[in-house]
């Protein structure tokens, strides 16, 4: 290494800080050019039916997830789009669980991105219990204008109620690495 | 709702020309006070309903 420069504002201060112990740290960089993520930085979110939607037969159906257990970030809209809209470009972890009450042949849930279908989870469930539909998939946002929100599906043939509360719904999402 | 009015226009429809991965019909609901709409029609036999079948 030739230099070590530290460009910013004009004002404040970097503060490395040593760990309070005796002996040597390292860290090695990894030679790429990226942004450093630390804990403050890295948007995450987890969400879960605070009011009881209904679901249209064989309509797939916006969930109105609109209880935050956290948002680091703020980006997730819990009030008007139920929308997540990370500020970060990179690659998330996104999950869902929801609960059909009442049953239905076929469940689903799928995520939307950018108002378009992206991916979905299914059960195909014979028989009239509850039925609980997962999702989990990997998928790129840009950052800025890419944007998320998952659906629901049931084909009972009449309407059905989700199951409301942290334990029987959620929406979440974290960054797993930046672009 | 929409999908009753749908079926009741082409009764040979069943619940399984909506379904996913199967389905030719998307219905959708945006949750924003608009209602349900017709996404996607792609039957192979059946036209496209018009507003005025659905009003």
């Amino acid at each position: 290494m030739s230099s070590l420069t530290i460009l910013g504002d004009t004002s404040g201060s970097v503060v490395l800080q040593a760990p309070a112990v005796s002996g040597s740290t390292t860290l090695t960089l990894p030679a790429a050019t990226g942004t450093v993520m630390v804990s403050g930085n890295i948007p995450a979110f987890s969400a879960y039916i605070g009011s009881v939607p209904t679901i249209t037969t064989s309509t797939w159906t916006k969930v109105q997830f609109n209880t935050e257990s956290f948002d680091t970030a703020n980006c997730f809209d819990s009030t008007t789009n139920y929308r997540f809209t990370p500020n970060v470009a990179g690659y998330y972890q996104i999950s869902s669980l929801v609960r059909v009450d009442s049953g239905s042949s076929w469940s689903a849930c799928a995520v939307y991105k950018n108002g378009s279908f992206y991916r979905y989870g299914l059960n195909a469930n014979a028989t009239p219990n509850d039925t609980f539909v997962t999702l989990s998939t990997l998928m790129y946002l840009n950052g800025s204008t890419d944007y998320i929100e998952m659906y629901v599906y049931q084909s009972s043939g009449a309407n059905r109620t989700l199951s409301t509360g942290i334990s029987a719904s959620e929406f979440s999402a974290f960054l797993a690495r930046t672009a | 709702m929409l999908f009753e009015k749908i079926t009741a226009l082409y009764p040979t429809l069943t619940t399984q020309d909506f379904q996913p991965k199967t389905g030719t019909i998307v219905l959708q609901n945006d949750s924003d006070g608009k209602g349900d709409y017709i996404a996607k029609w792609e039957h192979p036999t059946l036209p496209r309903p018009t507003d005025e079948q659905l009003a």
